[in-house]
């Protein structure tokens, strides 16, 4: 019982071994037209279209992207081969014609179907799927394979077709671009103001006759640490701030991370400016009647002063922020693929500068006019005197 | 007994000397009405009692103590002798509730609560009860005014300084202002008016001074001030004055 056990186990392994080392050679057996169809799975894969360029190979990568005539092989090594094109956008030829290809130093004829580009899809309606059905006859054999490509828009020449044609085709960009715009402007100006604060209550708070020396000489030199800070983060550009922290230092090694560092130490130097001359438009009586009930500098400082001059420079500082949006165009400097920099890519891709930068400058426009907007209504709300957009640094 | 001892005060502004040498004693309970002309120094003189302005030299004693060596001190002072101003000086971002229960929270430590059953009473007394979660900028200046002596009267303070109390308000206002402080000087709290209301001054005061050019010039009681002044210089001031009003 156990050796006839054996023997079929060791006949399964052999026969297993057999198949998996020749799985062709049992293929072929079952299959009678064995050559013919290895004819025609040959032309399948070789065949070749020819682009009305130089009579240059199409290959699907091209196929994808199409945009003009094409020509289609009707033999190939004994194999007939007949098309269906099925687009509205392509229209065959009825007759063949020879075109002479270059092979090496010696040209070759060949007997081929014109397709021609009847219309281009507009940007809107985008790439436009069609299928070239082949039929290919060999003997008396035949099979059919479908070869599929998409046709390509193209920018029209003029101005505005130009725009549009950039605005949808790149309008993905445009929007990753706008967003890391407004993410940075947002959160520059919110790091910032949080740093303006400490800047600017470091360099608002003077020493009083009554203090002590250390207390004396630690405001003193926080006063001039915000000073010096302040008066060269203001007086450099911000384009030379991100270089220097960025190809100075590689800052956090991410150039996002360090143009959000640079932009918000740029911005806090401007807002604690606001901040201070804020404090110091408060009405000197507000510290006078706080002061005269016994609260100390610090306390009047917290609940009186800088309550009324955070609310007071609400509208700057919401100005700061549409400064920011422009401003931030400098990072592309660094590398960071805001707005300013995915126009630059945009144009590198398809060299209509005049349509790209057009759009960019529009998009601009919106973003900070729109964003002026909603201030002025939020500061209306709240009571604010509104402020006017300034220039920028 | 003096609750408010200045002696030989000297306020200077660089080479302007305002203060020559004022000498002054306060009784607990005493109203004090101060007038002069503009320029005189009467405002200089309050506003050092609780040092808003530092003196050059001299010395103040409250209850016999001097408070003048560090902030903690003159802050001590400044609960136990407030102020109220001609311009009102309250909160702008706090409403009137809050403008009362700031100080004597964060300064006095007293419970929110409390306070806030005080701020009503005296807000009542003043008048203002109704007015309680208005903003200053919603009130007229004698309502303001009325406000701040409440937010005064909040510390439970010894003595409240008046500088020029009525000066900023339209003539209508005064009335209101006055009577309400007319009613504390009933409580026996010791008051120091800097004013330019003569008859208000005659009416209230137990003792009246008239300053000029940085000194006490003539101090006496209301009636010998006002009805039979014994220096040329108040003489003067007084004619003036009543011809001007």
């Amino acid at each position: 019982m156990r050796k006839v056990l054996n023997k079929v186990i060791l006949f399964a392994l052999v026969f297993g071994i057999i198949i998996t080392i020749f799985p062709k050679a049992n293929a072929e057996e079952l299959n009678n037209d064995s050559t013919e169809n290895e004819v025609l799975n040959d032309a399948i894969q070789n065949l070749k279209f020819y682009s009305s360029f130089n009579y240059q190979t199409l290959t699907q990568d091209k196929l994808n992207k199409l945009t003009s005539d094409f020509y289609l092989p009707v033999e190939y090594f004994g194999v007939t081969i007949s098309y269906i094109v099925d687009s509205e956008y392509l229209s065959v030829s009825e007759e063949t014609e020879i075109i002479l290809l270059r092979q090496g130093t010696s040209t070759i004829e060949k007997e081929v179907l014109k397709v021609t580009v009847t219309n281009l899809p507009n940007i809107i309606k985008g790439e436009q799927e069609f299928l070239i059905q082949a039929t290919l006859t060999y003997l008396d054999d035949s099979i059919t394979y479908n070869y599929q490509g998409f046709i390509t828009p193209v920018i029209p020449d003029d101005f505005f077709g130009g725009a549009i044609y950039t605005l949808v085709r790149y309008a993905k960009m445009f929007l990753e671009g706008a967003g890391l715009t407004l993410l940075i402007s947002l959160v520059g100006t919110v790091l910032g103001f949080i740093l303006a604060l400490f800047l600017a209550t470091a360099k608002i708070i003077a020493p009083t006759p009554q203090d002590k020396i250390l207390s004396k000489s630690l405001k003193i030199f926080f006063n001039k640490l915000s000073s010096i800070y302040i008066t060269v983060f203001r007086g450099t550009p911000m384009i030379v701030q991100a270089s220097f922290f960025w190809y100075g230092f590689g800052l956090f090694g991410n150039a996002l991370l360090c143009g959000l560092f640079v932009v918000s130490l740029n911005t806090a130097a401007y807002i604690a400016e606001i901040i201070r001359g804020s404090v110091n438009a408060i009405d000197k009586g507000q510290t006078e009647g706080s002061l005269a009930l016994g609260l100390s500098y610090s306390q009047t400082f917290i609940f009186v002063i800088f309550p009324q001059a955070i609310k007071n420079s609400m509208p700057a500082i919401g100005n700061e922020f549409v400064i920011n949006i422009k401003d931030t165009a400098v990072l592309s400097v660094i590398g960071i693929f805001e707005l300013f920099n995915q126009t630059k890519k945009i144009t590198s891709l398809h060299y209509r500068q005049l349509e790209a930068y057009a759009i960019v400058a529009l998009i601009y426009l919106i973003l900070t006019y729109s964003i002026t907007s909603i201030l002025k209504v939020i500061e209306k709300r709240m009571g604010m005197k509104p402020l006017e957009l300034t220039s920028s640094n | 007994m003096n609750i408010l001892k200045i002696n030989n005060l000297h306020k200077s502004y660089g080479l302007e000397e305002v203060l020559k040498g004022i000498n002054l004693e306060v009784s607990k309970g005493e109203i004090i009405s101060i007038i002069g002309s503009s320029g005189s120094g009467k405002s200089t003189l309050l506003r050092c009692i609780n040092y808003l302005e530092i003196p050059t030299s001299g010395e103040i004693l409250f209850h016999d103590e001097n408070f003048h060596q560090t902030n903690k001190l003159i802050q001590s002072l400044r609960t136990k002798v407030t102020m109220v101003f001609q311009s009102f000086n309250l909160f702008d971002n706090l409403n009137v509730l809050e403008n009362l229960i700031l100080a004597p929270q964060r300064v006095l430590k007293i419970n929110k609560k409390d306070l806030i059953q005080k701020a009503y009473e005296i807000l009542d007394s003043v008048g203002m009860k109704d007015f309680a979660n208005k903003l200053p900028k919603h009130l007229s200046g004698g309502q303001k005014q009325r406000v701040a002596i409440a937010r005064a009267l909040m510390m439970n303070p010894e003595i409240i300084l008046f500088d020029e109390p009525t000066s900023a308000l339209d003539p209508e206002m005064v009335g209101e202002v006055l009577d309400v402080m007319k009613s504390l000087a009933k409580t026996g709290i010791t008051m120091l008016i800097v004013t330019h209301e003569m008859s208000f001054a005659k009416e209230l005061s137990d003792r009246v001074i008239f300053m000029n050019e940085g000194v006490v010039y003539e101090e006496n009681t209301p009636d010998i001030i006002f009805n039979n002044p014994q220096l040329p210089r108040t003489k003067e001031f007084l004619k003036r004055f009543n011809r001007n009003y």
